[in-house]
């Protein structure tokens, strides 16, 4: 591991709490030292975000409230350093491309080992 | 034996939202447009209480497919519309210059399509994320009133029966309309289901 | 089957007879089984068929639904069905001659509506195949017209270029058997145009491929703007390909459409600095007008507008060569 990867902060935005968790445990198997913060809702992740910039984020497009795709522009916005991987059951040409125009990474659900690799790759670039 | 807790209903919930998002990506593909589909909601319930909570006062009649599974746990999957609501979704399907009298013609094609579309991404979502197999007919179209309704969930699997309700949400051409999938199953499928569930949480830490 | 009973009957036999295609597919999508039925409509004979793959066995394309819901069969062993209503004609099969020959040769019919079921099967040595059912859907006049003129899914489905928005090839070959038909039957010219974009592997190479295809966006939109009469008819055809009917046109004049489309393109003034003819993108086109005759062979007047093409490539690029 790359000694710069260590000590990173994940925001994690999900309404499944299972979802999140799922996230959270794939990741800590690979990173165990990183510092993981969730949110429930676009909302909820924007707040966190403003008090405490993450350095990376995964987020979930249907959640109650604004659409996960626009928490993540809106976060871009203010601060475009954040790396952002888009985690959702919504896989229709349409979002993914809006994910791509952001700058963000598209991953299909389900949360596989192998889905968490590519955020990961995307999160830190390439060893 | 209890029924779902709170987060092994999430974990469905979870479950069946990666099924729609695929049978919307595949709905998106046939249509031409943009299809929502979401799973806001999963719930158990005994067979006897779905008049109340799933079968609404309609005079009309309900649309449904159907398909028989099994594997690790049987159960009979049935997607509900009101018939009207089905009648609009054939619409949007088709294009919207067709009378109602040349939709019906293609009523029962396209639905049983639809079901099997939606069907097939929620038992593929459940195969993939709780690691099993399964197994399933082919859809089967029908149109009930509510009481023939009551009548085949209250016979399907006897006395001690359970249904697995989802409430969904569709979204086709701009035009939005909800269902129900139900998955009628036998308490001991129904514990068979939550003992896989239970495991997928187990391996993540949450079981 | 028990071997106690020895069977009266084989089921080759009974497969042949069938009325409704069989195919059966590996997981590699090789043929193993083909029937008589299929091999008829399709015009591809069994022994041509058996061990192929599903994806080439046919001169035309298969519907990618098609492709994908084999896939999932293969994959999930859940059966699928694909219904008349919404995909129409998943495989290239045709009616039976018989009457339509009759009547005058087409140059090319139209395709069987069709009902497509799909069935996973383990088979003895565990191996997951997939046992395609097809059925002949077009079961009134009614019905087939309804399909035909108001679907505006299937519509969309066979015939929109997803990237452009303008006709795919699939629509623009339908649309130009039926041209060939009718204008046979009542005489007048065809022209065909065949437009291709100059050095656009560069364009891609050099610029990326999102600019590349935002190129080819700009130039359908050029070239669509030319399009003067209802009848018209503007396709992408391929990767940097369009092709173009119009009906009624003298040879002279199907020259000087070719060279307003190549002008139309030429005024776009998109920036290419790997063209080696100008700095910007530019189109050659090749035109041949012909006058049609019924039963004529539509795929010979596509072959001159073709090296006509060829010639304006030869010739320098950012040209036009017509021919009749």
């Amino acid at each position: 591991m790359a000694s710069n990867d260590s000590g990173k902060t994940l925001l994690i935005v999900d309404d499944s709490k299972v979802s999140r968790m799922v996230i959270k445990a794939n990741v800590l198997a690979v990173h165990p030292d990183w510092q993981v913060m969730e949110a429930g809702t676009g909302e909820e992740a924007i707040a966190l975000v403003e008090q405490s910039v993450p350095d990376y984020c995964t987020m979930d497009i249907n959640m109650p409230g604004m659409l996960g795709t626009d928490a993540a522009a809106q976060i871009l916005q203010a601060h475009p350093s954040v790396r952002i991987a888009i985690f959702s059951a919504n896989i229709q040409e349409a979002v993914q491309t809006r994910a791509q125009q952001l700058g963000a990474l598209f991953v299909a659900k389900p949360v596989t080992e192998k889905s968490i690799g590519q955020a990961l790759l995307h999160f830190r670039g390439p060893l | 034996m209890s029924i779902l807790n709170e987060i092994e209903r999430d974990a469905l919930t979870e479950i069946f939202n990666v099924g729609a998002g695929r049978a919307a990506q595949s709905l998106s593909e046939i249509v031409g447009d943009e299809v929502r589909l979401s799973v806001p909601s999963v719930e158990v319930l005994r067979s006897g209480a779905i008049d109340e909570q799933v079968l609404p006062r309609t005079r009309g009649r309900f649309a449904t497919v159907s398909q028989n599974f099994d594997g690790p746990f049987d159960a009979e999957a049935v997607l509900l519309f009101t018939e009207d609501r089905a009648l609009s979704i054939v619409r949007d399907m088709m294009g919207s210059q067709m009378s109602l009298d040349e939709l019906a013609e293609f009523e029962r094609e396209a639905m049983c399509e639809l079901g099997n579309i939606i069907l097939n991404a929620c038992l593929s979502a459940m195969a993939d994320m709780l690691e099993i197999t399964l197994n399933s007919s082919l859809p089967q179209y029908l149109v009930s009133s509510p009481d023939d309704i009551s009548a085949r969930l209250a016979s399907a699997q006897g006395d001690e029966s359970y249904v697995l309700v989802l409430h969904i949400d569709l979204v086709i051409e701009k035009h939005q309309t909800d269902g129900h999938l139900i998955f009628l199953l036998s308490s001991s499928s129904l514990h068979a289901l939550v003992e896989h569930v239970q495991r997928y949480l187990g391996k993540i830490g949450l079981g | 089957m028990s071997t106690a009973v020895v069977p009266r009957f084989r089921a080759e036999d009974v497969l042949d007879q069938l009325h409704g295609g069989l195919i059966m597919l590996d997981a590699g999508l090789h043929i193993l089984l083909w029937n008589a039925w299929v091999a008829r409509h399709s015009r591809v004979p069994a022994d041509q068929a058996l061990g192929a793959r599903f994806e080439h066995v046919f001169d035309e394309r298969v519907s990618p639904a098609l492709l994908r819901a084999i896939d999932n069969t293969l994959g999930y062993g859940l059966p699928a069905v694909l219904s008349s209503a919404l995909h129409r004609a998943p495989l290239p099969l045709y009616p039976d001659h018989g009457a339509a020959q009759a009547a005058g040769a087409l140059a090319a019919p139209a395709r069987m509506v069709q009902s497509v079921v799909l069935t996973p099967l383990d088979s003895p040595e565990g191996e997951r195949l997939c046992l395609i059912q097809i059925s002949d859907a077009s079961n009134s006049v009614r019905r087939e017209k309804m399909l035909q003129s108001h679907s505006d899914v299937l519509k969309r489905q066979v015939g929109t270029d997803g990237l452009t928005g303008i006709h795919n090839r699939r629509h623009f070959d339908e649309h130009y058997a039926q041209t060939l038909q009718r204008v046979g039957k009542t005489g007048g010219t065809l022209s065909l145009f065949m437009v291709d974009v100059d050095f656009f592997k560069q364009y891609n190479d050099h610029y990326g491929h999102g600019p590349g295809d935002q190129v080819l966006k700009r130039v359908a939109a050029a070239l669509q703007g030319q399009l003067q009469r209802p009848g018209d008819l503007l396709a992408r055809y391929g990767g940097e390909e369009f092709i173009l009917l119009m009906e009624g046109l003298s040879p002279r004049q199907a020259a000087e459409v070719a060279e307003a489309l190549r002008e139309t393109v030429y005024a776009l003034a998109e920036p290419h600095a790997k063209s080696l003819v100008a700095h910007r993108v530019t189109i050659s086109v090749g035109v041949c007008t012909r006058a049609v005759q019924e039963g004529m062979d539509g795929r010979l007047l596509m072959s001159a507008a073709d090296a006509a093409l060829y010639r304006a490539k030869l010739g320098g690029r950012n040209k036009v060569v017509a021919t009749d």
